[in-house]
Formats: structure tokens, sequence, C-alpha cells
């Protein structure tokens, strides 16, 4: 065999090897190198991650208006049917002193914030809005976490929709469950009545349809995460 | 190495042509360095796997969303917006998969680009790509040329000058994927950042750009590597080149290059000393 028969072969099967089991992500053989570039990539960001950042812009900027896009992986609109299930309350418990039951009433009484930001979604758009609503930090102080606490998990009524989060990016001060969007009560392609909204992480980690913040010693997955999207997500 | 009759059998330390006292020559010109340093040839390789993942999972990632503009907003300066990029130039297999692919081999990428512009800038290599003040005029000089404006090649150093002003962009344009590419991975974090590129929707189209500039600028130089100058491609493998064929010694254009005379006999070579 001479040396150009050689390196035909060698690479050949060489790159036969590597594309012979593929899937979505590519080749298998690579998946578990992409796991642990991804649990890198969240010690770095996690790292960087300052709770002093902030995104925002001016009065005079535009806002997306009618048309910031509506999701839902729900077959329909997701609606809080009151007659089925009874009045709607956002549960705040887990690692928590004192676990909250709020209604919408409740949560509106809190002391609450208005913030024009950014909303990134992991498809490459961003849209804005002035959202309306109370800071999870708030809400965690309401409660009493505990340092137990170090994810938070945010349930729906989506269907299964989740998303866990980091503590850090959960207690950000513009990280809002939010009842408010554009100074009008939250509409339900958005997810009302209360959904988390922050620039710091990627749309999909922003749980819409909010039922429970669920503060955590370990992290809890998510729709998306547990789908092959980064469970860090951040922004 | 010696035969039993004791006569020797081509002992290269004895056959060698003497060399010239005069110790102008380099040992490249003697043909005893590589072309390139087994360094610049890793990381040239290197970055065609680092790079060609990034493009191509960098393009599934925006066939996520083809367009610039902020929802509800216009953009200016993409007269493309909705269209996707064709499936077969994509590597990743859905957004998920690209992102993974981008956030991994993004970390080779900034290796291999540290490694490489550490090198040449202690190496020495940094001084045959740098602009020289003659450079524009030689660039149109190399246009003219291959034109057929100019009847002979221009001369030139280790590469001509349009080679010269590529390879050299190649890194900048490399470093300015990167800080963009940061521009859109963290603009919360990275606020200032962010900010100094216009914003997300500018520093996206800014890394969008820088793309379409590393890809032109690799799609001429693979031509004009087979259209001018095959000799190259071993230099860029094993470091080896044929110091008698340069464009320059074959008057070589693209597509229109003949093999350079041959070389006198090796005796001559030091006739001017001897």
């Amino acid at each position: 065999m001479n040396r150009r028969r050689f390196f035909t072969l060698g690479s050949g099967s060489v790159l036969a090897t590597a594309l012979g089991a593929c899937d979505s992500f590519g080749p298998k053989s690579a998946k578990s190198l992409l796991r642990f570039a991804e649990r890198k990539n969240e010690q770095l960001e996690r790292w960087l991650f300052s709770n002093g950042s902030r995104n925002g812009f001016g009065k005079g900027a535009r806002l997306s208006g009618r048309a910031f896009p509506r999701y839902f992986v729900s077959e329909t609109i997701p609606m809080w049917n009151e007659a089925q299930r009874g009045t709607w309350r956002l549960e705040v418990g887990g690692a928590v002193r004192s676990p909250l039951s709020l209604t919408l009433d409740d949560l509106m009484k809190m002391r609450s914030v208005s913030q024009r930001v950014d909303h990134f979604c992991v498809e490459g758009w961003t849209a804005r809005a002035e959202w309306t609503g109370v800071r999870v930090s708030e809400l965690a102080r309401a409660a009493g976490v505990t340092s137990d606490a170090q994810y938070v998990d945010f349930q729906s009524f989506d269907s299964d929709y989740h998303e866990s989060w980091d503590i850090d990016s959960a207690l950000h001060p513009q990280t809002l469950v939010a009842y408010g969007m554009d100074r009008a009560m939250l509409g339900p392609g958005h997810g009302a009545p209360a959904r988390v909204h922050s620039p710091v992480k990627l749309g999909y980690k922003n749980t819409k349809y909010l039922t429970r913040v669920l503060f955590m010693p370990t992290r809890a997955g998510g729709y998306w995460s547990d789908r092959g999207y980064e469970w860090y997500g951040g922004v | 190495m010696t035969s039993p009759n004791g006569q020797s059998l081509g002992d290269p330390a004895e056959t060698a042509p003497p060399q010239p006292a005069d110790g102008l020559r380099s040992d490249v010109q003697r043909g005893r360095a590589p072309r390139h340093h087994w360094v610049v040839r890793l990381t040239h390789w290197v970055n065609v796997i680092a790079l060609g993942l990034m493009i191509t999972s960098g393009l599934r990632i925006f066939n996520a969303y083809p367009a610039f503009a902020r929802r509800g907003e216009t953009f200016c300066c993409y007269p493309f917006a909705g269209k996707s990029i064709p499936a077969s130039l994509t590597f990743g297999g859905w957004l998920a998969g690209a992102r993974n692919w981008h956030f991994a081999a993004m970390w080779l990428l900034f290796a291999n680009g540290l490694i490489y512009i550490g090198f040449i800038y202690l190496h020495g290599e940094w001084r045959d790509l740098v602009p020289r003040r003659g450079d524009p005029r030689d660039m149109w000089e190399m246009v003219r040329f291959y034109l057929f404006a100019r009847r002979d090649h221009p001369h030139q150093g280790k590469h001509n000058a349009l080679q010269k002003v590529t390879y050299f962009s190649m890194p900048i344009l490399g470093t300015l994927a990167v800080l963009t590419g940061i521009g859109i991975w963290k603009p919360v974090q990275f606020a200032p950042l962010t900010n100094a590129l216009g914003g997300y929707v500018w520093a996206r189209y800014w890394h969008f750009l820088i793309m379409v500039a590393l890809v032109l600028l690799s799609v001429v130089h693979v031509v004009m590597v087979f259209a001018v100058d095959p000799y190259s491609l071993r230099a860029i493998i094993t470091g080896g080149y044929n110091e008698g064929k340069p464009p320059e010694a074959r008057n070589a254009r693209p597509f229109f290059w003949r093999r350079a005379p041959a070389a006198p006999p090796r005796d001559a070579e030091g006739g001017l000393g001897s």
C-alpha cells in the first residue's frame, strides 16, 4: 500500500466512523464532548454573572406591542378555568420558612416595579415591552428563603412546562413575576395571569402561566432544557 | 555509510554541493527549513475545522430567525430577510444542536486563534504579513498582472501583496467575530460591549457580515491555491516547498501558469563564490 492510498483509506474510515452514528446533534460520539462544553460554559457564565448588570432602553424607544410573539406549548392558549380549578394562586414554597399562596390581588398588593427591557429569544430575535410585577427576590424575602435554596423551579399550567434557574439569576433585580405588560394586564397569549420575565435569561427560561415558585437545593431541569437547549440559558 | 569495499554510498554530507560563502541565503531558500513552521501548519488545519464548525452551525442558528429586525421594527440593511440558508450548508441539525456545537467549537476557534497569533508574534512570522507602505501599489500591480494588463509578475516576498492583506485580515476578522459573538452571547452581562457595537440587533448583524467576509476570503484563498500555486498545498501540509517554482518564477496568473524553467545544475549554485 503506498502512502497516498494509506491516507485515502485511513481518512475515509475515520470519517465513516465519526459520521456513522449521527443524530440531530451530529455524530453521537461528540455528545459527551458537547455536554462537557456546556457544563464548562455554565461554570464560566455563572462566574461572569453580575447582580449589578442591567438591561433597558430609554422612554423614547419603540415597544413591540402587538408584534410581540405569543408562545405556549399546549395545543390551545392555556386559560385558567376558575370553575374547574378554583381561584388562581401563586404558590411560593420549597426551601422557605413561610410558604406563600398568593391570589392575583395579593400579588398586586406587594411592592411592584415596572421596567422596560429586552426579551431575548433563543431563536435570535428580540422584542421590547414594559413589564410590571413583583421581583422574585421580593417573593423570596417575603417567604423567608433559606440557605438551602440554590435553585428555583418556575412551574406552570401550560401542560408540563417548567424551567429551573440558578438562584443568582432568579434573585437578580430585573427578574420579575410579571402580571402587567405595556401598562395593561398580561394577556392570555403572553402568560396570564402571571409569568416570569427577566432580561438575564433567554425567553424559554421565562416560564409563562406561572403556578408555583419552588426554591430547591438541586436543579430540576426544564421543558426545553430537557430537550437539548442549554439549561443555563443566561444572557 | 560505507560499502564493504569502503566506497561511499552517497552520504549526503559528502555529496552536498558547497554552500554559498556569502551567507545571504536563508535556510528556507536552501530548502532546509519548512516554508511554514509546524505550529502555523497545525493551527491552519485546526482553524479549517473550527471555522467550518462555527460557520455551518452559525448558519443553522441564523435559520431560526433569518432576519435582523427587532419585533415590530424594520431593519435597514439586510435585503434577504426571511430567506433561510440551504440546510445542506448548515450543521447541528436543529437550533439546540447547532447551539451546542457553536458554543463548544468557539473554544477551539478561540484557543487556536490565540496560539496562532501568539506564535506569529513571538516567532516573527508577522513580518511576512504586516502591511507596508508599498502594499497598496503592489496590490494594484498584482491586479493588473492577473488581468493581463502587466506582463511580468510583480516582485514579491513570501507572499504577494494580495495574499498579505488577506492573511493579515483573517486574524483581525477572527478577533472581531469573537468580540461580536460575545456581544450577542452576553448582551446583558457585557452590556457595554453590546452597546459599543450598536446594540444587540447590530451586534448580530456585524457578526453575520464578518462571517460573510471570512467565507469570501476563504473561498478566494482556496480557489487561488489551485489556480495559481498548487505547490503551496504541500507547503501547508508537510512544510516542503519547491523553491524553484513559486508563482513569481512561473509568471503564474489564475489558471494560466507554467512550470518554471528547469533550475540550473546544483553545482552552478556555488559558482559566484568559487
